[in-house]
């Protein structure tokens, strides 16, 4: 047996580059989930177990009971290629593993732990020779996911100082440079919002807004550190609700001078259990708004609704299209082209007549919602509608491309039915030959999911000329929505995002209008190559 | 003779820094290495200057830019004359690269705000330093088309006439979205394009033909810029293109015609990337854009007159280096106007050069530019410095 023995540095290496591949590429995703653990590990599941890495390692321990050399030279070899065949998460797939400091932790302690936890197992199993590396090679592939959960574990308590010391820093420049904070919350269309009221009281003073979608402390506290500087007058902050108190959290940081509400709805009602579990999220900004501050409200959805008359200590003005009450600011007579939108907002004083090169009823509706709080802070209407002719449309949010005769309305960052219902009344205004539709389904919507999804394919059957389904995380809801309306010929299953692009492009022809709905995380598309080029896997 | 140290600027916070690093980095590996020894300085968004051995390829630049644990901080040392860059927080000299580093000559390769607006001209100046280019007052007035127009116009260049709004109308009302079309439908008449009075790029130029569409345009350009220009746009146009370089006398380059103008203003994106092509670390600056050299179809005195109100310009302004100055064809009248100067061009518009009649690589041009910016130096050191008797009241 000695003479093996040779081979434990070869083994050793070959191993420790595996690993280090393996915990990159969970990474990913473990960063995706944003390190918390239970989600991290209904995505990893059992995973693991189809891993080629632990069934090589089995097979290879297997084997060397009968031919120890050929065992030794299978799993180098292995082991070598399935570490150069796993693409890297830091520079293939759809949303990259980002190499920041704090997944510079993680990966550093889960390799760290994983390469103990394969020496200390080796150990355990020494008197089998060089049959214990391999044991314990399968041993570390299949429990690795907890291998990152506890490495990040192990890393809370230094996160979590370097957190609040962050956050403290972020608290004083707020407390000293003073900007009017306006807070935004609801559970859709904050990005937006924030961007569009941003646009407009620009002009007004400067104005911070992050760009993209920052709604968490630890973002928010990133970017008041890296952007507020003295001269800032308005600053205006998203506020997302994971859970309960995490709004009256970020209202610590950053307390709102005055608050917006947009849409409540069931978006991640997976999280929150109930539609008046996330009223109550939400309704901690409204609470935070200080007496006789102002709360602009959507009165056109109930839950935006029920928040703002719940909020008796400061001045509310509500907004809408809809709703039969008294309203600050009335939309109407709403119009689409390929240009952007035309609309009418009605105050007490005057109507306006508006142009956007934005798209989408519910965009349009929030864009009211900025206009009503630009005015109650008093700058001038007339300015902001002249800023809206100016707004950009955010990429991948409605945002329409004429690509060689063909219409791409790119809505791939909205993740909810009010966005896929506007997308698909946008694509439904327009005159256009055929029109499609590439969607993987709306997500996280606990037991409610297959019927939304299936709704909302009644719809897009209704309007579209073909539905791409992609992956099978909806595909049955989609059938049966097709089937409702007798339209199931109109419907094509794609595995993924990359064959939907293929089928489009052999399909489309000039005058034709596709939609590019809700871009799944790579999370939920089965099919991404976590441990194997994506390619070479289908 | 030991081989002169040339430090080429790029960088800087302006919107232009993904475009002036790409020049910078072809002038950097322009320049003559066997009368040189070029040094890279990068200036990042925060105007802190950075050297080392990374920063010579455009890879470095992408995904968040170089990794500055590679690289030294380095600043211009203080006092008059030394042109030295010295590294910030002076490490102990037992790590070597840690000191400083004389300069001959300096050749910022910066686009627009803080870069081409001579306020980095200004730090070079007070350092006493030989740089390429235009001085503080030729740079500070290229920055800004309105005071340009003024200069040229008094030169006897034909202009085109135009309306200035200033971002203060903002803090007085809405007045002024009446008001101002109505004096620019009465000064001017429509179509008209919008301008940002001082960035050197496209972005925030549009075009407008009624009053709610030049308040947006207006509204669009105070998103970037102080002032609004607003002049008449000519429908039927073209550009003409002609560099200067400012040697023993001034002398104007062959004109080019940037084809895609023919119907609309060149976009940031036509200007700067290579149709086509996504990545800007392929593109070569303006040398990517698509162009004629010399347009056979263009009248000779045209080109003559064209080449003539460049240097006209160049001079008038007191301008030093390589400058572009771009003019305007009326089509239907056949006139020419001077529309704007770049006291910076991307790339150094050295395919300008390169075509005949001149036929100077940009290595030669280099080495040209190098030694007169040293010669003004000495020039400048030579003035008398001294108090006369009367000024002298504290010795």
């Amino acid at each position: 047996m000695s003479d093996f023995w040779p081979w434990l540095p070869v083994i050793t290496l070959v191993q420790t580059f595996l690993i280090w591949q393996r915990v990159l590429a969970y990474l990913r995703y473990f960063q995706q989930e944003g390190y918390e653990h239970l989600r991290f590990l209904r995505w990893a599941n059992i995973r693991s177990l189809t891993d080629p890495a632990f069934w090589l390692s089995i097979i290879s321990a297997f084997l060397f009971l009968w031919a120890p050399t050929t065992a030794l030279v299978l799993f180098v070899s292995g082991a070598v290629i399935l570490g150069l065949g796993q693409p890297d998460p830091r520079h293939s797939g759809k949303v990259l593993l980002k190499l920041t400091w704090r997944a510079t932790r993680v990966l550093a302690v889960s390799m760290v732990f994983a390469v103990s936890a394969w020496i200390i197992v080796t150990n355990l199993y020494r008197d089998t020779g060089l049959r214990a590396p391999l044991i314990s090679a399968a041993v570390v592939f299949a429990v690795l996911p907890l291998v990152l959960i506890a490495a990040n574990a192990a890393l809370m308590p230094y996160e979590g100082a370097v957190q609040r010391g962050y956050e403290a820093e972020a608290v004083a420049r707020v407390k000293a440079v003073h900007p009017f904070i306006v807070g935004i919350t609801g559970s859709y269309g904050k990005s937006s919002t924030k961007a569009m009221l941003a646009h407009i009281l620009q002009f007004d003073g400067p104005t911070l807004a992050a760009s993209g979608s920052i709604n968490t402390l630890m973002g928010i506290t990133r970017h008041i550190r890296e952007e507020l500087v003295f001269g800032h007058r308005y600053m205006i902050v998203e506020m997302g609700a994971f859970k309960t108190g995490s709004i009256r959290r970020l209202c610590q940081l950053t307390p709102p001078s005055a608050g917006l509400v947009t849409a409540v709805g069931d978006m991640h009602l997976e999280r929150f259990g109930s539609l008046d579990e996330i009223v109550r999220a939400k309704s901690e900004l409204a609470q935070a708004v200080p007496p006789g501050g102002w709360l602009v409200a959507n009165a056109d959805s109930p839950g935006a609704l029920q928040i703002a008359n719940a909020a008796t200590h400061c001045r509310v003005l509500l907004y809408g299209e809809t709703s039969a009450g008294e309203l600050a600011t009335r939309l109407e007579n709403i119009s689409f082209s390929k240009q952007g939108t035309t609309f009418v907002l009605r105050t007490k004083d005057r109507a306006y007549e508006c142009f956007t090169p934005l798209l989408g009823r519910p965009i349009i509706l929030n864009l009211a919602g900025a206009f009503t709080l630009a005015n109650a802070l008093g700058v001038d209407p007339d300015i902001a509608v002249a800023a809206m002719r100016t707004l950009k449309p955010v990429s991948n949010r409605l945002e329409v491309v004429e690509e060689r005769g063909v219409i791409w309305i790119r809505d791939a960052y909205n993740s909810n039915q009010v966005g896929f219902r506007a997308a698909l009344e946008v694509v439904g205004a327009m005159p256009v030959a055929r029109r499609f539709l590439a969607t993987p389904g709306v997500i996280e919507l606990g037991p409610m999911q297959f019927d939304v999804n299936r709704a909302l394919s009644r719809e897009a059957s209704l309007v579209c000329d073909s539905t791409l389904i992609v992956a099978d995380t909806n595909r049955e809801a989609f059938i049966a929505g097709h089937r409702e309306e007798g339209r199931e010929a109109r419907l094509v299953m794609v595995a993924n995002r990359a064959e939907a692009f293929r089928w489009l492009r052999e399909t489309v022809k000039d005058g034709d209008a596709i939609i590019l709905e809700n871009d799944l995380p790579d999370l939920y598309e089965h099919s991404a190559g976590v441990f194997w080029k994506a390619g070479a896997a289908s | 003779m030991s081989r002169r140290t040339i430090a080429v600027l790029f960088g800087g916070r302006s919107l232009e820094h993904d475009v002036s690093v790409v020049s910078g980095l072809q002038i950097l590996n322009a320049v003559d290495p066997e009368l040189f020894s070029p040094m890279p300085v990068y200036i990042d968004q925060a105007m802190r200057w950075w050297i080392g051995d990374d920063i010579w390829h455009t890879e470095a630049f992408k995904s968040g830019g170089p990794d500055r644990s590679r690289l030294i901080e380095v600043t211009l040392s203080a006092g008059f004359g030394t042109s030295t860059l010295s590294p910030v927080g002076a490490l102990p000299a037992a790590i070597g690269t840690s000191s400083a580093v004389p300069v001959d000559a300096f050749i910022p390769v910066l686009h627009g705000t803080f870069g081409e607006d001579g306020c980095v001209q200004g730090l070079l100046e007070l350092g006493g330093c030989a740089f390429v280019g235009c001085g503080v007052a030729a740079s500070a007035i290229g920055m800004s088309k309105r005071l340009t127009k003024v200069v040229a116009a008094q030169a006897g260049v034909p202009i085109v006439p135009w309306v200035s709004c200033e971002r203060s109308v903002l803090d007085r009302g809405s007045a002024w979205l009446t008001a101002l079309p109505a004096q620019v439908g009465s000064a001017l008449g429509w179509p008209v394009i919008v301008k940002p009075c001082n960035l050197g790029s496209s972005a925030g130029v549009s075009t407008a033909a009624s009053p709610s569409e030049l308040t947006a345009a207006v509204l669009r350009v105070f998103e970037y810029d102080v002032e609004a220009l607003i002049e008449p746009f000519i429908t039927n146009r073209l550009e003409l293109n002609v560099a200067v370089a400012g040697l023993d006398d001034a002398v104007a380059s062959v004109t080019e015609m940037p084809v895609t103008a023919r119907s609309s203003i060149l976009s940031f994106s036509e200007k700067y990337k290579r149709q086509g092509r996504k990545s800007i670390g392929s593109s070569e600056g303006m040398a990517g854009a698509l162009r004629v050299l010399d347009p056979d179809d263009l009248p000779a005195e045209m080109r003559a007159q064209a080449q003539t109100y460049a240097t006209t310009v160049f001079k008038a302004l007191g301008c030093e280096g390589i400058s572009r100055i771009d003019f305007l064809i009326n089509v239907d009248t056949n006139q020419l106007f001077f529309n704007e100067i770049n006291t910076l061009p991307g790339s150094l518009a050295f395919y300008l050069w390169s075509a005949a009649p001149h036929y100077w690589t940009i290595t030669e041009l280099l080495t040209r530019l190098i030694d007169r910016a040293e010669r003004l130096r000495a020039m400048k050191r030579g003035l008398q410095r001294k108090p006369p008797p009367e000024l002298r009241l504290l010795s």
